[in-house]
C-alpha cells in the first residue's frame, strides 16, 4: 500500500497515442498481441510470479487511463495483473471508460503465452520489450540453474527491423546510437520509482529530444546510401506527396461477434529470406508483393480501382534513440496501380521497395519527428476540449483508412536472451484489424505471420499461401475457430 | 499433422476441411495451438440498444407534456404519475450506467433528478415547490449520502474530489434562487446552502492538497 498522502504519478497521453483511444471500437480495438510459444506446457503460478517480478521493472505497464477536460492521461496504480487462460478471442477490448483497469493482460493456452496490449500505452517494440523480460522471468524460474546467465538488460536493443536495416546501414546513426545509450543507462544512479514512471511514460518524441547531443533529426541527416546498381530517389515524405488515387478496399461479411478471423502462417524465416533476395528487395516489401498478387488474384485488380495500398509501420527508434515505452513509429504509405506497367512480384515489390525507401529516408524520417513534436507542442491541439480532439481524430482516421487497402507491420527478427531462447520456438505478433492485415515476426528461424480481418473470408489468405508453398515454402497454418459452423464442428 | 492436397500446407488442430479453401484434409490431425473460443451473445451491446431506446422514449415524453393544457385537472395528475414513473426510469438508467462511480453518478442524479422536477413544477404552473423543496433538499441530502459513501467504501480522495466539488456547487444554486427572490420558503435553500459551504470550506481545509493535485491534473493544457 502506499503512505497516506501519496499522490499517484501521471503522465498526459500525446498526441500520437490519441489516435487509438479516437479510433477504438468493438471491431477495432486496438489491441495486438505478442506471443511465444514454448516447449512444454505454461505453468500459470510460474507465470505469475514472472509477471509480478517483470511488472516492477516496467512501471509503465502499471498506469491505468484517466480522462481529463484537455487529454486523456496515464496515472499510477496498485492494480494487480493475473494471468489468465485465454477464454477470449485474441484483441479482445480492453480499455472501456469509466472502468478502471490495466492497459495490457497476460493469457496462456496450453504451450503459448501471449502479451496484449492497448495501443495508446506502447507500440510493438516497447512491448517486447516487457515480453522478453516476462519469458527470461519465467523461464528462470522454470528451469532453474546453477550457471544461469545474469538477467538480460532491461532495454534489449530493439530488433532491427530487416526492411529498414538493409535500406539504411548509416554508421552516424550507430554511433549516435551507442552514445546515447551509454550515457542513458550504465554508470547513471538508480532511479526512484517516480523517475522511472516519468521516463517510460514520457512521450517518446520528447525524450529524444532531451537525450544529449541530440537535437532532433540532427543525427540522421544524411541520405541513405543506396544500393549499388539502383539509384535511390529523392527522399521527399511519402505523405507529402500526392495521395494515391481511388484504391481498392477489401469488402465481406464481418464475424459473427465482432472477433477478428485469425489464420497464423509459420514457416522457416530461410527460404522466405531467399525469395526475397532473388528480387533484390526487403522481406517486408517482398510478403507485402505477396499480398498484393493475392488480392489481384482474389479479384482486386479487375474492379474500376485497381490500385492497392498498405501502410507500413517503421519503428522510430532505430533512428532516434529513445528510453520511452511509449508509442514511437511512422507509418508510411506504399501503393501499387495494377495494369499500367510491370504486374510481375519481382517488379511489384521493387517498386514498393522504392516506395518504401523514399519515406523511410533518415531525412523524411526526421522530418516526420519533427512534425511529431510541433503536434505535441500545438498550442491549438492543447486549447482543444478532449471530446473534440476525439471526435477530429477519429475523423482523420477514418479518412486515412479510405485510402488503404492492406495493412502490415514486421516486428523483424527477435533475439530473446538466453535461457529464454533456447526455450523458446515460433513466437506470435497480430494486431486487431479494420481491415485485412498481417503481422510477421521471426525468433529461432521460424517465421511467423499472422493474418487477421474484420471478415470471414479467407480468399486472399488461401492466394498468400499458395504463393509461397508454389515456391517450395514449407507453410503450416493454424486457424482460429471464427463462425458459428467452424464453432459448431469443435473436435469432430 | 493434417494437410491440405490443394493448398500445399500442413493444418494445426482438428480440422476436417481446409481452412482456407474447404478442401478436405489428410492425415493424422495434432492439436490446434489456439483455443477454440465460444461465441459471445453480446450483452452489452442488447444493453447499449435497450438503454439508447429507453433515453429516446423519456425525452419524447417529456417533449409530449408540452402538449397537454396544464389547466385540466384529470390531465394534471395523470401526468403526474407518468413524470414520476418516466423519472424514476431515468434514474435507474444513469445509474446503472454511472454504477462504477458512485461519487460521478451523484452528480448526475442531483442534475437530472433537479431537473426534472423543475421542468415538472412549469409544467404544473409553477407554484415553485421545486425550487423550494426539492433541490435543496435533493442537493443536501446527496452531499450528506456522498460524505457516508465515500467513508464507507474508502474511496480515495483523488477519485472524488471532482465530484464532491460539483455536488457542492449544486448545493450552493439554492442561495442563488433565494438571493433572486424565486422561492416561498427560505429555509430549505438557506439549510442547504449552509451545509455546501461547510463541506467545501472542510473540503478546502482537509483536502485543498488533493483538491489542487486533482483539478491540476484534469484540467492540465
Ligand atoms: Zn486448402
Amino acid at each position: 500500500m502506499r503512505p497516506a498522502g501519496h499522490r499517484r504519478h501521471w503522465v498526459r497521453l500525446d498526441n500520437a497515442s490519441n489516435i487509438f483511444l479516437a479510433a477504438h471500437s468493438e471491431v477495432d480495438t486496438k489491441v495486438f498481441r505478442l506471443g511465444a510459444e514454448l516447449d512444454h506446457e505454461v505453468d500459470p503460478a510460474l507465470l505469475q510470479e514472472a509477471l509480478e517480478a517483470t511488472l516492477e521493472r516496467f512501471p509503465l505497464y502499471r498506469a491505468v487511463l484517466r480522462r481529463g477536460v484537455f487529454w486523456y492521461y496515464l496515472q499510477e496504480s496498485d492494480l494487480r495483473p493475473v494471468v489468465v487462460p485465454e477464454t477470449e478471442h485474441p484483441c479482445a477490448p480492453i480499455y472501456q471508460a469509466d472502468r478502471r483497469t490495466l492497459l495490457f493482460r497476460v493469457v496462456h493456452h496450453r504451450r503459448r503465452v501471449g502479451l496484449e496490449v492497448f495501443h495508446a500505452l506502447s507500440d510493438g517494440t516497447g512491448a517486447l520489450w516487457f515480453l522478453t523480460a516476462l519469458l527470461d522471468a519465467y523461464v528462470r524460474r522454470r528451469f532453474p540453474a546453477a550457471d544461469q546467465p545474469p538477467p538480460a538488460p532491461e532495454r534489449p536493443d530493439p530488433a532491427p527491423e530487416e526492411a529498414v536495416h538493409t535500406l539504411t546501414t548509416d554508421s552516424f546513426v550507430q554511433h549516435f546510437r551507442r552514445r546515447t545509450r551509454r550515457a542513458g543507462r550504465a554508470g547513471a544512479p538508480r532511479e526512484t520509482d517516480h523517475e522511472e514512471f516519468l521516463r517510460e511514460a514520457a512521450p517518446a518524441v520528447l525524450t529524444v529530444e532531451r537525450a544529449p547531443a541530440a537535437p532532433p533529426g540532427q543525427a540522421p541527416h544524411r541520405p541513405a546510401p543506396s544500393p549499388p546498381g539502383r539509384s535511390a530517389p529523392e527522399p521527399t515524405g511519402r505523405d507529402a506527396a500526392a495521395p494515391p488515387r481511388r484504391v481498392h478496399r477489401v469488402r465481406g461479411t464481418r464475424t459473427p461477434d465482432h472477433r477478428p478471423r485469425v489464420l497464423e502462417l509459420s514457416m522457416p524465416v530461410a527460404p522466405v529470406l531467399a525469395l526475397a533476395r532473388e528480387e533484390g528487395v526487403a522481406m517486408s516489401m517482398y510478403l507485402t508483393a505477396v499480398l498484393f498478387e493475392a488480392l489481384r488474384r482474389t479479384g482486386a485488380g479487375g474492379r474500376a480501382a485497381p490500385t492497392l495500398a498498405a501502410s507500413v509501420p517503421v519503428n522510430l527508434r532505430q533512428f532516434f534513440p529513445s528510453s520511452s515505452a511509449r508509442n514511437f513509429f511512422a507509418t508510411l504509405t506504399v501503393a501499387h496501380t495494377y495494369g499500367a506497367g510491370d504486374d510481375a512480384l519481382g517488379a511489384v515489390a521493387r517498386r514498393l521497395q522504392e516506395d518504401f525507401r523514399a519515406g523511410a529516408a533518415p531525412a523524411a524520417l526526421a522530418q516526420r519527428v519533427r512534425r511529431l513534436l510541433r503536434l505535441e507542442r500545438a498550442p491549438l491541439a492543447r486549447i482543444v476540449p478532449r471530446p473534440l480532439k476525439d471526435l477530429l481524430l477519429g475523423q482523420i482516421n477514418r479518412a486515412n483508412n479510405r485510402g488503404l487497402t492492406v495493412a502490415l507491420s514486421n516486428l523483424g527478427r527477435v533475439t530473446l536472451p538466453e535461457p529464454a531462447a533456447s526455450h523458446v520456438g515460433r513466437m506470435q505478433f497480430q494486431v486487431s484489424a479494420a481491415r485485412p492485415q498481417f503481422c510477421a515476426i521471426s525468433h529461432a528461424g521460424h517465421l511467423t505471420i499472422t493474418f487477421t480481418s474484420p471478415f470471414v473470408e479467407t480468399d486472399h489468405v488461401r492466394e498468400f499461401a499458395r504463393l509461397l508453398t508454389a515456391e517450395g515454402v514449407e507453410v503450416t497454418l493454424a486457424a482460429s475457430r471464427t463462425t458459428e459452423a467452424e464453432l459448431a464442428a469443435v473436435g469432430r | 499433422m493434417r494437410r491440405c492436397p490443394d493448398c500445399r500446407l500442413a493444418v494445426e488442430g482438428e480440422w476436417a476441411r481446409c481452412p482456407l479453401c474447404t478442401a478436405p484434409l489428410t492425415g493424422e490431425s495434432a492439436p490446434s495451438p489456439l483455443p477454440a473460443v465460444p461465441l459471445r451473445f453480446t450483452r452489452r451491446r442488447v444493453l447499449r440498444v435497450l438503454t439508447l431506446t429507453s433515453l429516446a422514449v423519456i425525452g419524447l415524453s417529456f417533449l409530449a407534456q408540452l402538449l397537454f393544457d396544464a389547466d385540466r385537472e384529470s390531465i394534471g395528475a395523470l401526468r403526474s404519475i407518468w413524470l414520476g414513473v418516466v423519472a424514476t426510469w431515468l434514474v435507474v438508467l444513469v445509474a446503472a450506467g454511472k454504477r462504477r462511480n458512485l461519487a460521478k453518478f451523484v452528480v448526475y442524479l442531483v442534475a437530472l433528478a433537479g431537473g426534472v422536477c423543475v421542468y415538472w413544477d412549469y409544467l404544473t404552473g409553477w407554484d415553485a415547490w421545486s425550487l423550494t423543496y426539492v433541490v435543496p433538499i435533493l442537493c443536501a441530502s446527496s452531499l450528506v449520502g456522498l460524505m457516508i459513501t465515500v467513508r464507507v467504501i474508502r474511496m480515495p480522495v483523488g477519485d472524488h474530489v471532482v465530484y464532491t466539488g460539483l455536488t457542492v456547487l449544486l448545493g450552493l444554486t439554492p442561495l442563488v434562487f433565494l438571493a433572486l427572490g424565486w422561492v416561498g420558503t427560505a429555509i430549505p435553500s438557506a439549510l442547504c446552502g449552509a451545509l455546501s459551504l461547510v463541506v467545501l470550506a472542510a473540503l478546502l481545509t482537509m483536502r485543498g492538497g488533493a483538491v489542487r493535485h486533482e483539478l491540476a491534473t484534469r484540467l492540465h493544457l
